[in-house]
């Protein structure tokens, strides 16, 4: 098990710039999610971290020895595909011995490495088959059996789940954490799936257009998200922004339309030193009370009126889309109340749970701050 | 995986007009040839669409393997050599072309190096130039390069029009195999060289294994083009082949048609059977062989 890091990489396509001057560390033992939209250049980045590509510019570490110009077979990396690229014209036992027998590695051993391998993951009674005979979830198996057999000092998947259908992905999902965790591997994991991501990875990176957003825990990527971005694509539905005005007075409070929302201590302070006339404000679905009627508002609490504009049903709670003026805002509610369209409602946000954002560089202000 | 259906919107009876239009249409192909398989078996050749004429023998199959070629005529014909001699030529085009044509298409599919697109539509140019417009200028380079001791340039002639006829069969080749290559997704080469095979490794041990059908069509095109070649091998082979031998004797005096026709029977053989054997592949190829 090695830790591996990222030194400035940079990687073009001609004029493409996929990878845009990349620092990351991964340590050992490690779960890392590389988490991006499509052409975000996750893949990109663990090719260059698997040897498939080289780096533009940039070093790249196993611990402490450069790899950045050793080939693949020298930097002993498991690779999983998303459509698990097994060779269809061998065996399941000849496709997971075939990284042993590139080695030279004795026939007995090799037997024994792959009963091994096979037995951790399950598939020990489908040796004697062709791929093409298995079904989705099994070659998946396959393909980490034959990432697995050579003992890797790093393995890496890139969106391993996303063939499988919905059901098979949540239960492969967890059998992962607990492999990865069992064997201490350290792992990078390729994936636009957010959800998946927060489900599996110690830490997550999420990277857009080559550049890496932000890189944290899980809760810290949800909770606090570096800029809009990061905030916008983590959650489902995602984080929703309403542009607001900021008033100085005696205390600092958001208007949004005709409403007043107070802020925590916290954006009190952050404002006064910013002194910006406008932010986004950004809070999650789950983070609102919805209130049918003003007379329910507590006094002291400030709320922001919308109308409902359709109304999802979701059994445990109920998504709401409401029109806030001009912008659209989704919204959990509990299905104990009845909601149509059209109706007026009003939006209490949880001020623990509100998140600001500077409008020019959509940047959180607390990391404003900090920088 | 789901099965794909037609839109189901065809109707019998267009349908039935359709097979009929294209049985019609291949009418006279299934004509000649069954009239020419029957001459064969017969005294008298049933060309003229008269039942009459048709009057069952063997002795044609006979008299073409003792090599005579009338009923009276003494003149010795070794037909089992002309069929060796075939069979060498087909075999080797088709060694020729497989081998040359798998390393080309792999690297024209999988190596990015300058000036690639370029060769591509140049080999496809090439497959546009028909073997008779080359032929003085091969026949020159055959002339110059020809051994002088008899037994050698015999066997030079075999060589030679092995590969000058793999030469002409080749461009076509490169194209097809190389819409093989295109097909195999690039994370099983990937995969491989992570696994840690070098890159011969993986194309002999991965890649081809992978285009095998590929490999089969391009086999069988090479043969067949091998095994039917007149032109080439009447120009520069010493021997004889079965082509050869048919058209030396088509229209000598003494010809007897109906051995001729078991002749032409003869010869026809690995054609009917090769389509007969690989009809779904050859069409395979045919409608997803080729991309650009």
């Amino acid at each position: 098990m090695v830790s591996v890091r990222l030194e400035k990489v940079t990687k073009k396509f001609g004029k493409v710039v996929a990878v845009n001057n990349v620092d990351l560390e991964i340590e050992e033992g490690e779960f890392m999610a590389l988490l991006g939209p499509s052409g975000s250049g996750k893949s990109t980045l663990l090719y260059l971290i698997a040897g498939i590509y080289k780096p533009t510019s940039g070093k790249i570490f196993f611990d402490d020895r450069d790899v950045t110009n050793l080939p693949p077979r020298e930097r002993n990396v498991g690779l999983v595909f998303q459509n698990y690229a097994l060779y269809p014209h061998m065996k399941v036992f000849d496709n997971i011995a075939f990284p042993l027998k590139i080695k030279k590695v004795p026939k007995e051993e090799i037997r024994r490495k792959v009963f091994e391998v096979a037995k951790l993951l399950r598939i020990e009674h489908l040796l004697d088959r062709y791929p093409g005979q298995l079904s989705g979830g099994q070659q998946q198996r396959v393909a980490i059996a034959r990432a697995l057999v050579k003992e890797p000092q790093v393995l890496l998947l890139d969106e391993p789940l996303s063939n499988l259908d919905a059901l098979l992905r949540v239960s492969v999902r967890s059998e992962l954490k607990r492999l990865q965790k069992n064997l201490g591997i350290t792992a990078i994991y390729v994936t636009h799936d957010q959800a998946e991501a927060m489900a599996l990875a110690d830490r997550i990176a999420i990277i857009n257009e080559g550049v890496i957003q932000q890189v944290d825990l899980p809760e810290v990527v949800y909770n606090r998200p570096k800029n809009m971005f990061v905030g916008g694509f983590i959650g489902n539905p995602p984080m929703n922004f309403v542009e607001a005005g900021v008033e100085y007075n005696e205390t600092v409070k958001l208007i949004v339309g005709e409403d007043s929302v107070w802020l925590p201590q916290e954006y009190i302070e952050i404002l006064r030193k910013l002194k910006l006339q406008k932010v986004v404000l950004g809070f999650r679905p789950e983070d609102v009370l919805v209130l049918k009627d003003e007379r329910q508002v507590e006094p002291g609490s400030s709320v922001i009126r919308g109308e409902i504009f359709t109304v999802e049903p979701m059994g445990r709670e109920v998504l709401l889309t409401v029109m806030i003026g001009e912008t659209m805002v989704k919204v959990y509610a509990p299905p104990t109340q009845y909601y149509s369209m059209g109706d007026k409602v009003f939006l209490q946000i949880n001020p623990a749970k509100l998140r600001l954002f500077d409008p020019d560089t959509t940047i959180a202000l607390e990391y404003l701050v900090k920088t | 995986m789901m099965q794909l259906w037609d839109v189901e919107v065809k109707s019998r009876k267009i349908e039935i007009v359709l097979i009929l239009a294209v049985f019609l249409a291949s009418l006279p192909l299934i004509l000649n040839y069954g009239l020419l398989i029957l001459s064969s078996f017969s005294t008298e050749m049933v060309t003229n669409l008269d039942p009459t004429s048709f009057r069952p023998t063997i002795d044609n199959w006979i008299l073409l393997f003792e090599g005579r070629l009338s009923v009276t005529g003494g003149v010795r014909e070794d037909v089992v050599r002309y069929t060796i001699n075939t069979a060498i030529v087909a075999l080797g085009v088709a060694g020729v072309v497989v081998l040359v044509s798998v390393m080309a298409g792999y690297a024209m599919s999988r190596m990015n190096f300058k000036g690639r697109s370029l060769i591509m539509q140049m080999i496809l140019l090439l497959h546009a130039f028909p073997g008779v417009a080359l032929i003085i200028a091969v026949y020159l380079i055959f002339r110059a390069t020809l051994p002088s001791d008899i037994e050698l340039a015999r066997i030079y002639s075999f060589a030679y029009v092995i590969v000058a006829r793999a030469a002409l069969e080749i461009p076509m080749s490169i194209w097809l195999i190389k819409g093989f290559f295109d097909r195999v997704p690039w994370e099983v080469e990937w995969a491989a060289i992570i696994d840690g095979a070098s890159r011969l490794r993986v194309w002999r041990e991965v890649m081809l294994p992978m285009v095998k059908p590929g490999i089969a069509a391009i086999a069988i095109f090479a043969f067949l083009a091998g095994w039917e070649d007149l032109i080439y091998v009447r120009t520069f082979l010493f021997d004889r082949t079965l082509a050869t031998y048919i058209e030396s004797n088509i229209n000598v005096e003494f010809a007897y048609m109906p051995l001729l026709a078991a002749a032409g029977t003869l010869y026809l053989l690995p054609t009917i059977l090769f389509f007969i054997l690989t009809q779904r592949l050859l069409l395979e190829t045919s409608t997803g062989g080729i991309k650009g």
